[in-house]
């Protein structure tokens, strides 16, 4: 499902460079919840950002979902970014200005091709609801984020990550702002989500995240062990 | 889908920050608005001067010189071979001959069957040009112009301005009662005495009784001229003996209004001047409402301009301030080219809304226009109904040019918005 090979990306600073990852490899079965733990700065994010086609300026291969990202165009990458992987994000990376279920509807706004692309905003938003049903939000679903614990705003952000029902979820310190309660809710969502067959891939320094993962990787040097 | 979903973004976006969007949509509004004011003010009071002006751009009235020893000579008149000559030249599609009467006609009467508060022994001097039936064809309705049989009403038509200048300067003036509109006079016949002159010695030594009937109204008569039939003109010129002067002018319509320049410089090399009087002065008035209309018209489009940079400055702010809310668009899916589109939509949003809410207000402005300016400007003649002609182009101009001025000042900020980079912006 993730398949990285010789992995190296740099950050120029000046005229220095800095290598972030070096020659990094990583392999993933559906199914898999693999937890990357590492010290700050050790590139946990910047590994995420590339396997979700955030970040397409790096070196080696890497095939996520059965598409090589390095050959993807903006357009084919945007595309990957809306229907094969979810991202769950530390700060829960909510519009303000929306409310739960418009959060959650917001990949099917960019749908291209699919079963999602040409839905109408109607048919959007009872799917976005049934999202929110499944983690147990769907009596939130009219708040704004401003209005929600940060338990249930990471909550949205996971219903959002399922809306186009990716087959990879990347989580980048998802239990960072939450509670012992929250935390524990967001890790049996992402248990369930790996036994549905996704691959969960999470960046964490929390122990109670890589406890619950089937898999733990170090990132250090710019490698994973 | 694209397009309704990030419309819908769009609208949720503006409802997130409605104080800076109303500021923005008033920026587009106050542009819009004052150019759909001052243009139809413009057209407006251009309609209104064309009403008091009508001069018509493919008439050329071609008249003998002012000074000229060819009469003398036996030569230089407007005679028929020289018309013949005016109708043959490039450009010129007719020739209609012109001949002023010069036998008297006075009314001591009023009109029959229209009360005006005639004074008593009150009698009007009527001054008459003979023209070709064809010079005002157009505006008889097929009703009979030509030189009547014996004793029959004599057929006129008068200057469509005449009505307006009676009703508003002589009929109040003179305490006569005003006159209904043009066409409801139609037909109506005035007692007159050919032969009357009020001035003394002017009479001539035959005076007998006729009636002169309205048959139209048009632009192309002098307001202070009734035209008759030209066969008319002559046979009374020839009833009363008097010598034969050649025309008094020969208007020539041109085929184009292009052709113009060319007709009177080909006129005056044949020796004859042009009178340019009323055309000249319809060009003038015409000429002063357009540069002011267009004086006005371009400081609204400076207010544009402004609004588009108010935009512009708006939206860069408010895409400095979303950079990470586009960053998590793109995260989701969105490309470049759809952050693009939607500051570009939000920024078309505020312009139709500015642009529509302008429109609106110009109207309602130019309402309160009309009424000031009816409460405290006297009825004179040709005042318009109202001082603006808005049309529902002039509403779309309005419209499309404040969605153009924020679509313009929202490109910059865009393509800002288009080169966020996601894995910079979002952690």
């Amino acid at each position: 499902m993730i398949s990285l090979r010789g992995i190296r990306k740099t950050f120029r600073d000046g005229g220095s460079e800095q290598v972030v990852l070096d020659g990094l490899d990583l392999e993933t079965r559906p199914g898999e919840l693999v937890a990357v733990v590492g010290q700050s700065g050790s590139g946990k994010s910047t590994l995420l950002y590339i396997v979700g086609g955030l970040d397409g300026d790096f070196e080696g291969e890497a095939v996520v979902a059965g598409r090589s990202l390095r050959t993807l165009s903006p357009a084919d990458r945007a595309a990957f970014r809306n229907g094969a992987v979810g991202f769950v994000f530390q700060a829960f990376n909510l519009l303000p200005a929306l409310s739960a279920v418009e959060n959650v509807m917001l990949p099917g706004h960019f749908a291209r091709g699919g079963a999602r692309a040409g839905r109408s905003l109607a048919a959007l938003r009872s799917e976005a609801l049934a999202a929110l049903d499944r983690v147990g939000l769907g009596d939130r679903a009219h708040k704004r984020p401003g209005m929600l614990s940060g338990g249930e705003r990471q909550r949205v952000a996971i219903a959002r990550a399922l809306f186009a029902r990716p087959q990879v979820l990347l989580a980048d310190e998802p239990t960072g702002n939450l509670d012992a309660v929250s935390g524990a809710t967001v890790i049996d969502l992402f248990r369930g989500m790996a036994r549905d067959g996704l691959t969960v891939l999470v960046v964490t320094h929390e122990e109670r995240v890589s406890e619950a993962a089937t898999r733990v990787l170090h990132l250090a040097g710019g490698r994973l062990r | 889908m694209r397009w309704r979903g990030l419309l819908h973004l769009a609208l949720e976006n503006l409802r997130a920050d409605w104080r800076g969007a109303a500021l923005n949509a008033g920026a587009a509004c106050v542009g819009a608005g004052a150019l759909a004011f001052f243009v139809a003010l413009g057209l407006g009071v251009g309609d209104a001067a064309r009403r008091m002006f009508p001069g018509e751009a493919r008439l050329v009235e071609v008249v003998p010189p002012a000074v000229s020893l060819a009469p003398m000579l036996g030569g230089g008149g407007l005679d028929d071979a020289a018309v013949s000559r005016l109708a043959r030249l490039p450009g010129v599609a007719a020739a209609y001959r012109k001949l002023t009467l010069r036998v008297p006609i006075a009314a001591s009467r009023p009109p029959e069957g229209v009360h005006l508060n005639w004074p008593t022994g009150f009698t009007v001097q009527i001054p008459a040009v003979g023209v070709d039936a064809g010079l005002v064809a157009g505006d008889l309705g097929g009703r009979p112009f030509a030189d009547p049989a014996p004793e029959g009403p004599i057929p006129v038509v008068a200057s469509t301005r005449l009505l307006e200048i009676y009703n508003k300067t002589i009929a109040p003036a003179w305490n006569l009662r005003r006159l209904p509109p043009g066409t409801a006079l139609l037909g109506l016949q005035l007692p007159v005495r050919i032969g009357f002159s009020i001035v003394p010695l002017k009479t001539e030594d035959r005076v007998y009784d006729s009636r002169l009937l309205l048959a139209g109204l048009s632009d192309r008569v002098p307001v202070y001229l009734l035209a008759v039939p030209l066969e008319t003109a002559r046979r009374l010129h020839r009833e009363y003996g008097k010598p034969d002067q050649g025309y008094t002018s020969v208007a020539l319509l041109a085929a184009r209004p292009d052709d113009v320049p060319s007709i009177g410089a080909a006129v005056r090399h044949m020796g004859f001047a042009v009178d340019a009087g009323d055309r000249a002065m319809a060009e003038r008035v015409g000429t002063v409402v357009a540069v002011t209309t267009g004086a006005l018209a371009f400081l609204a489009l400076l207010m544009c301009a402004l609004a588009a940079l108010a935009v512009a400055q708006s939206l860069s702010a408010s895409v400095r301030a979303r950079v990470k809310d586009i960053a998590i668009l793109q995260a989701v899916g969105a490309t470049a080219g759809d952050v693009r589109g939607l500051v570009l939509l939000e920024a078309g949003l505020l312009g139709a809304a500015g642009g529509a809410a302008g429109a609106a207000l110009s109207r309602l402005a130019a309402l309160g226009a009309d009424a000031v300016a009816f409460r405290i400007l006297p009825d004179f003649p040709f005042r318009p109904e109202s001082f603006f002609a808005f049309s529902p182009w002039l509403y779309l101009a309005a419209l499309a040019v404040a969605v153009v001025s924020a679509l313009l000042g929202a490109l910059s900020p865009a393509a800002a918005a288009a080169r966020i980079d996601p894995a910079r912006s979002i952690a």
